[in-house]
């Protein structure tokens, strides 16, 4: 379940729950009104927590090593398409509203909608 | 210094025949804790914690979402006391922030080579709120063997027959399945124990069968050959998960003594189907584990698999809901989704619905359980088709003459409970 390259510039490595070394595909686009983040599950090629369990703490470190003012991100993740023959593989995008005292708010993002966001 | 070790219990899934199986990881790690320390262990599925006995430390060790919350109360009920309280095992790494609110220690990740750190820390009252190990794997060698001497061997018998005994001879698990926690919890990396560490451990248990817990064996072609050839003289019988589809693995898993295998069965192909042939081709039983309400089932979906079960000529099956535990890909799906509507840990069993399945309700998804259950076991029941498969086990043990005869001392008592002999028992 190699996740494709297509999906992501480079790959993030971060440190995960209980300082766990953990790795992820980003892409980062700059729309001059704000900034959008990508962050792609890598599974085999991630050691540790996933970009969902890392929420919050990802964007921060994201945010400090490339130099990005949070409140301007529009964070998505990204479950890609592994050409697995299980479903529950297929690709993904959600867009995550963060905030270090709250649980997570999930919405997905349709085809049409990230093309607008990312191309 | 006593240290209590405490295994807590857990509801058991209603109308199962329930076997209680000596649990490994407290043992296992027991064998990490400085020797001159005395372990004092009690699980509670067979026995009553007193929590009068004298002790100094107290240890609960968890494996299952459906523990944390007893295990909590013991906690508090310990820390009321007075005694310090820590906790470890899986599942305290699937739920540590909440465990912490009721521990004064939590330990996440491999315990061996680290528990002099931690009793030191006890005696010398400098006890850390976390010993956080994720990801920072001991040296394998450090493994083992477990202290089974900590067991009351007794409460793991029914009816004079002793369960099996629990073994690993690896950690890490190459393959992360949606929805399983094991990569997050023990790392993507195979881990194989040495193999001389491994033998000198499987020869030391007195207990002829065994039940090898690793994750999978099929993790390695080698690995697995050479693990099997050198069983072969040991002449245990043992269940584990799957073993490789490749013949002449099977064929030296059925000399080194495999007994059943644990299968997923996941559709109706017909690849499915004759691999349950190849296992029962070289005389290794089938247990097909079937997980209900994926994404991608519909409930004819789940009737057709449920029909197919039936034709493959399986020995035994287990049903399981599928449960987003924590750290598994389902899990962050269903997050991500809102489709987690229950987050009370007792109901994450694997038998109670706890989400909203892609393509029926969540009652139907739990009518489906049910009904999966009655149907395969309608016309034989679950225990008799345990007993010919029992049947069979000591069929082959009287043949290499390793069949030991039930104890006769406890034909009256099942997991430390009285019981008839001659009446169906219903054990929680």
């Amino acid at each position: 379940m190699k996740v494709p390259e297509k999906y992501y510039d480079e790959i993030f490595v971060f440190d995960g729950q209980w300082g766990q070394p953990s790795a992820c595909g980003l892409k980062i686009v700059d729309k001059k009104e704000n900034i959008i983040v990508v962050v792609t599950e890598l599974y085999q090629d991630n050691p540790g927590t996933s970009v969902t369990s890392a929420g919050f703490n990802l964007a921060k470190q994201i945010c400090e090593k490339k130099g990005l003012d949070f409140s301007k991100i529009i964070y998505l993740e990204c479950t890609p398409d592994t050409n697995s023959v299980l479903s529950f593989y297929n690709e993904q995008y959600f867009e995550v509203t963060l905030n270090k005292h709250q649980q997570p708010q999930y919405r997905k993002v349709l085809k049409e909608e990230l093309e607008k966001m990312i191309l | 210094m006593i240290f209590k070790l405490i295994y807590p219990k857990w509801s058991k899934l209603p109308g199962q025949t329930t076997f209680n199986l000596p649990p490994h990881g407290p043992v296992v790690f027991a064998a990490t804790i400085p020797k001159e320390v005395t372990v004092k262990f009690t699980d509670e599925n067979v026995e009553t914690i007193n929590f009068d006995d004298p002790c100094d430390f107290v240890g609960i060790s968890m494996m299952l979402s459906t523990q944390v919350k007893r295990g909590w109360e013991v906690a508090d009920t310990y820390r009321k006391l007075g005694k310090k309280v820590i906790f470890g095992g899986i599942s305290t790494m699937l739920h540590a922030e909440e465990t912490m609110q009721h521990s004064d220690a939590v330990f996440l990740g491999e315990t061996e080579g680290r528990m002099e750190e931690v009793f030191n820390d006890f005696r010398n009252n400098t006890l850390k709120k976390i010993y956080n190990f994720m990801g920072k794997h001991p040296a394998i060698e450090l493994v083992g063997p477990a202290r089974r001497d900590l067991y009351n061997k007794d409460l793991y018998n029914h009816k004079g027959v002793q369960m099996v005994d629990l073994f690993h001879a690896s950690r890490g698990c190459r393959f992360s399945c949606y929805p399983c926690a094991v990569s997050y919890l023990g790392g993507r990396m195979f881990r194989p124990r040495p193999m001389d560490k491994v033998v000198e451990e499987l020869a030391a248990i007195e207990n002829n069968r065994l039940f090898i817990v690793d994750n999978s064996l099929a993790q390695n072609d080698e690995w697995e050959i050479q693990l099997f050839k050198e069983m072969i003289p040991l002449k245990k019988k043992w269940i584990s998960h799957t073993i490789e589809d490749n013949p002449k693995i099977l064929n030296l898993a059925a000399q080194a003594g495999a007994w059943y295998v644990y299968q997923a069965v996941y559709d109706t192909s017909d690849y499915i189907k004759e691999r349950v042939q190849r296992y029962h081709d070289y005389g290794i039983g089938v247990e097909g584990t079937i997980l209900l309400g994926l994404d991608n089932q519909n409930e004819d979906d789940i009737k057709r698999l449920i029909d197919f079960l039936l034709k493959i000529d399986l020995d035994l099956a287990e049903f399981t809901v599928m449960t987003p535990f924590p750290h598994t890909k389902a899990y962050d799906d269903m997050l991500r989704e809102n489709r987690i509507f229950d987050t009370d840990w007792n109901h994450y069993n694997a038998g109670q619905v706890v989400f909203h399945p892609k393509q029926m309700t969540a009652d139907k998804l739990q009518e489906l359980y049910d009904y999966a259950w009655k149907t395969f076991y309608a016309d034989e029941t679950q225990e008799s088709k345990m007993m010919r498969l029992f049947t069979k086990v000591v069929l082959r043990e009287m043949e290499d003459g390793t069949y030991r005869s039930r104890n006769r001392n406890l034909v009256n008592k099942s997991f430390g409970k009285d019981v008839s002999r001659f009446k169906d028992l219903k054990i929680q």
